[in-house]
């Protein structure tokens, strides 16, 4: 229970810049997302904050006291590691209870007792209390080091890609499972993952981080409806959002892009209208998701013409790949759409969710709308 | 599963004939295992028996008999009763035991050192510490006895304690280094987390990993420091005394009592032997990286 | 004109170490493959699919001759290839891991095998200039293996398996190294390519999602036993048992424990320590009767929240999850959660009390024993 602060943290391991003056805060009570691609720096800024990495530069603030110079045992920080990081000697009780047996954090016996059974409970590993984690599943692992970390009542949870080391259906369920307890937690938590989905289903805020950098700061909401850049908007959603290139051109007095080389343009809502015609840009580059593209096997006049590159199958949807002009895009189309490859297909975008972004520097100009879809109430009003 | 041959009849003939063929095959390999293996412990034990046998025999009848012959008890009695030779095996064993327990203070922390940490010229540090092990005994023997006389270590048990690092600490700590690099950083992260201080995590959670591993080295740096002859042989005197030296007493100019050498030498051996039997399970499973990955 | 057939195929291994000291016969393990028959066309993407153990290796291990056949015949078109050494089966595989030979350029890494069958090296520069340009490899063909990415060195593994025209092309989890953007890129490219050149092609895979993405017809496994082979969206559709049920489709398919029971003339499914009653289909009506235990299936998609109230009870929502593309609705059945999918835009919070409205068409009923599915009559 405490705000977490970051200030201009720098660290390098010998010439590669993991961390390159990252700044964020977090907090009281928030679950707070770190999300990137491997390698982004994910892990070691939070090791930074338990105290058992140390940043070259910067001050790391624990509810507004500086820390850096604690030791990790002072900061009352409990952590989930990815490799989990079991003590492979004790049993799945004495692991557990290890955090109330140190000098530090000490507990009597029967308090102990209590606590193993609150959280082996919670997640269904009473069972497994004489084991040792060499006899135990991933999934059973993964929950029991997420015990070790629920058992205390800390300043905050860290926790590094829990679920990382699962299979789809375990890390589904496991997802629900946390997001469950989540309201229970009542402590800030910190959680580090590459998969969006967690991200996006857990987070009070997320923060992406790319080669040590703060890329976007923000709900996710946010994140999928206006991403800082083309980077953050590839990262959410699947299958990934669509991006091309394309020119503005008035139409009658209306703003359109023409893309693909082909006849059809693309109307541009008017609020994103203003504000393209506002800037220099003569060329964007549009980002469209997959659920906004319809789609005819029919020929339909003013429709963009593509050819079928591959379908994919995979249950409730069918992932279409569509080649226009040389461009690939991916589009969702119901389960029972059959298309062989190389027919010819015809796609209507619509362009009220299409995002803009500069060509050159690839960050963000403007969508239609935005205000609404990040208020997180899409359904208060009808959309479009 | 070897693959399939090029044969080409038919297919129930195959099955039936690869069984029958399998069986007798079967029967045949572990007679011919069973066979080669008596034959190697018999090749291997054989010194061992015959040290035994003559450790039994007179003098007299030492070299005009073979397996009958009448026992005789003079040779223990000659040696363990009318020799000190149980102060030379005491006194070796303080000195090993020494040389063993000196490693694992000093050698654990270092093979930590070298596992966790990164310094310049690590790996530099640690191979001249395994290149310890290469040089010939016999040849920095000599600077070491010099030196010894000028210190007025020889002949003591802290010299030859000194001197016997040589041989055990490259072992332990090659060994030991394995079993910490082994050990994921982040256990020790999330025991300092759980609020241990270093040096607990050391003795709660990092001691009891690599135990196997000590056990197995320690034993293997104590047989060895324990047969070490060399260093014994030039660096004491009368004060301390090693049985591998004392040993050699029995060869007198003139004669050779086969009889005695061998009662020193089966009395030599009984820790080793009796060491070994009991952790020979720690020893196998010690020596083989990675047993601790959980 | 190379069609593949099994029959009836077993596969057992032996554990004969320490047989001899224990006097014991050699232990034979249980039959890793068991009873295997099926066959594909000419020219058919098959994917065998199934989790660690079920013996889906050691089929495509089998079919390359890389493993003896216990017992059963296979043929690829007229030919039995049970005894045949594997480099007489002209079979491509590309294993999981690379295997590229790293002092080679990619060009001569994908020559290899044809010059050691002495071909000229107009004919070998002819099949590479074909295959080259299908895997988007013809860019490397300088490089050597240890300056490519881990999706070029997959492409060019692929493209080495195939260069020499195989009559079965086998891929053993060629995706499982590639992170999850490069994952769905090299989907699309192994598919193009059996588009491309119609190779008889077997994938092995534990992800259902690549099976169903690749695949023309899938095979899925559990203990060495088939449990049915069928199109994707035969096996999404209708599936034969709870395992097929459980295991295709992402999340997975709802599978709730429940007990029929009649009130007030109708029969419901109920569940334990739950609320929530389902009304029966129609088409259950016949084989159903009060007492009967049987598990529920049904998919995210076909339960929703429902739009008008009904009489039924209401259930709290356990979760919400709002994904951007779609939003998930889960809410508690006794100990197990129900999972839902909406895309519509309605904002539901944690906690709010809503009823549940079931697509009955396509519920699945199994039995809870045997787990195979009931189907209505």
């Amino acid at each position: 229970m405490a705000s977490i602060a970051l200030e201009n943290i720098t660290k390098a391991f010998g010439k590669i810049n993991a961390l390159d003056d990252v700044s964020l805060e977090v907090k009281d009570n928030e679950f707070f997302v770190l999300f990137g691609p491997a390698g982004a720096g994910k892990t070691t800024l939070l090791k930074t904050i338990a105290g058992v990495e140390f940043p070259q530069k910067g001050l790391v603030k624990i509810d507004g006291e500086i820390v850096n110079h604690k030791e990790p045992m002072h900061r009352n920080i409990s952590m989930v590691f990815e490799s989990y990081a079991l003590y492979p000697h004790m049993t799945v009780y004495d692991n557990i209870a290890s955090p109330m047996r140190s000098k530090l954090y000490k507990k009597d016996e029967a308090h102990i007792r209590r606590q193993v059974e609150r959280v082996t409970k919670m997640m269904q590993i009473d069972h497994l209390w004489e084991r040792r984690p060499s006899q135990l599943s991933n999934g059973q692992r993964q929950r029991v080091a997420i015990g070790r970390c629920l058992v205390r009542e800390p300043n905050a949870f860290l926790m590094d890609e829990p679920l990382a080391h699962l299979d789809a259906k375990l890390r589904h369920h496991m997802r629900g499972e946390l997001k469950e307890m989540q309201s229970s937690f009542d402590t800030t938590t910190i959680y580090v993952t590459h998969d969006y989905m967690e991200a996006m289903s857990l987070a009070d805020r997320i923060a992406v981080l790319n080669l040590g950098k703060i890329e976007q700061l923000g709900t996710p909401m946010e994140m999928y409806y206006t991403p800082n850049n083309e980077f953050v908007a590839r990262l959410f959603g699947e299958p990934e959002i669509n991006i091309f290139d394309g020119e503005l051109t008035e139409r009658s007095g209306e703003l359109a892009v023409r893309a693909f080389g082909q006849a059809a343009l693309l109307p541009v809502a008017p609020d994103a209208a203003k504000v393209l015609r506002g800037g220099e840009h003569r060329k964007v580059r549009v980002g469209i998701r997959g659920n906004d593209i319809s789609f005819s096997f029919d020929e339909v006049p003013g429709w963009l013409r593509g050819s079928v590159y591959v379908n994919e199958p995979i249950g409730n949807k069918v992932i279409l790949v569509a080649d226009v002009g040389g461009v690939r895009l991916s589009l969702v189309v119901p389960n029972d759409t059959r298309a062989k490859i190389d027919q010819p297909v015809f796609l209507s975008l619509n362009m009220q969710h299409a995002i803009f972004f500069c060509a050159e520097k690839g960050t963000y100009i403007v969508r239609s709308n935005a205000a609404q879809h990040v208020s997180d109430a899409p359904g208060t009003k009808e959309e479009g | 599963m070897s693959a399939p041959t090029g044969n080409t009849y038919s297919n129930t003939e195959t099955l039936v004939d690869t069984q029958k063929n399998k069986r007798a095959v079967t029967a045949l390999q572990t007679f011919g295992r069973s066979l080669g293996l008596g034959l190697y412990s018999l090749f291997a034990l054989f010194p061992l028996f015959w040290m035994v046998l003559i450790s039994f025999k007179s003098d007299r009848e030492m070299f005009n008999t073979l397996f009958i012959f009448t026992p005789t008890l003079e040779n223990y009695e000659a040696v363990l009763l009318r020799t000190d030779y149980f102060m030379a095996f005491f006194q070796n064993l303080i000195v090993s035991g020494g040389a063993v327990l000196v490693t694992v203070v000093a050698g654990v922390p270092v093979a930590y050192a070298l596992a966790r940490y990164n310094f310049k010229h690590k790996e530099g540090v640690a191979f001249q510490i395994l290149s310890f092990r290469f040089a010939p005994e016999i040849m920095v023997v000599v600077p070491i006895f010099l030196i010894f006389q000028n210190i007025g270590l020889l002949d003591t048990y802290l010299g030859l304690i000194w001197v016997y690092q040589l041989i055990t600490m490259p072992l332990v700590i090659w060994v030991v280094r394995g079993y910490f690099e082994d050990i994921s950083v982040e256990v020790e992260q999330a025991a300092q987390l759980d609020g241990y201080r270093w040096f607990e995590v050391f003795i709660k959670i990092l001691i009891p990993l690599i135990k196997p591993g000590l056990v197995a080295a320690c034993l293997l740096a104590f047989i060895f420091a324990w047969n070490s002859f060399t260093f014994p042989l030039v660096l004491t005197g009368f004060q301390v005394q090693t049985i591998t030296v004392t040993s050699m007493r029995y060869i007198a100019s003139d004669t050779v009592r086969f009889g005695q050498v061998a009662v020193a030498a089966l009395v030599a051996i009984t820790p080793q032997l009796i060491a070994c039997l009991f952790i020979q399970k720690h020893l196998v499973r010690g020596l083989s990286f990675g047993a601790v990955k959980g | 004109m190379a069609e593949l057939v099994l029959r009836n195929v077993y596969k057992q291994y032996e554990n004969t170490e320490k047989s001899w000291f224990r006097k014991k016969k050699a232990q034979k393990l249980d039959f890793a493959v068991k009873n295997l028959s099926f066959s594909c066309n000419d020219g058919e993407f098959i994917g065998i699919l199934g989790p660690s153990g079920c013996g889906k290796t050691t089929t495509l291990r089998m079919l390359a001759g890389l493993e003896t056949v216990t017992d059963g015949d296979i043929y690829i078109g007229e030919t039995r290839i049970n005894n045949l050494l594997p480099k007489d089966r002209n079979i491509g595989l590309a294993f999981e891991d690379y295997a590229l030979y790293p002092p080679l350029t990619v060009y001569d890494n994908l020559a290899f095998n044809m010059r050691a069958k002495k071909m000229s090296n107009e004919e070998i520069q002819k099949a590479i200039d074909y295959v080259a340009p299908l895997l988007k490899v013809d860019d490397l063909l300088d490089q050597k293996p240890p300056s490519l990415s881990g999706g070029q060195k997959q492409r060019v593994n692929i493209a080495r398996a195939i260069v020499r025209r195989p009559k079965l092309l086998l891929l053993d989890e060629p995706l499982s190294h590639l992170d999850g953007k490069m994952r769905q890129g090299m989907r699309h490219e192994i598919k193009r390519m059996h588009h491309e050149i119609k190779c008889t092609t077997i994938i092995v895979t534990h992800d259902q999602m690549e099976a169903m993405s690749l695949a023309d017809r899938i095979l899925i496994m559990k203990d060495g036993e088939l449990q049915q082979m069928g199109t994707p969206m035969e096996v999404y559709d209708n599936p034969e048992n709870e395992f097929v049920a459980g295991f295709i489709g992402e999340p997975p398919m709802n599978l709730l424990p429940s007990v029929i029971q009649k009130e007030e003339g109708t029969l419901f499914f109920t569940f334990e320590n739950s609320p929530l009653r389902v009304e029966v289909p129609k088409r259950y009506l016949g084989i159903l009767e009060s007492g009967k235990k049987v598990t529920l299936g049904v998919r995210p998609m076909d339960v929703m929240v429902a739009k008008q109230t009904t009489a039924g009870s209401y259930i709290p929502i356990a979760i919400y999850e709002n994904l951007g593309d779609e939003r998930r609705i889960s809410v508690r059945v006794g100990d197990s959660l129900m999972n839902m999918i909406t895309t519509d835009n309605v904002v539901y919070e944690r906690g709010q009390e809503v009823q549940l409205e079931f697509y009955a068409e396509r519920t699945h009923l199994f039995d809870p024993e045997t787990g195979k599915r009931i189907r209505a009559n």
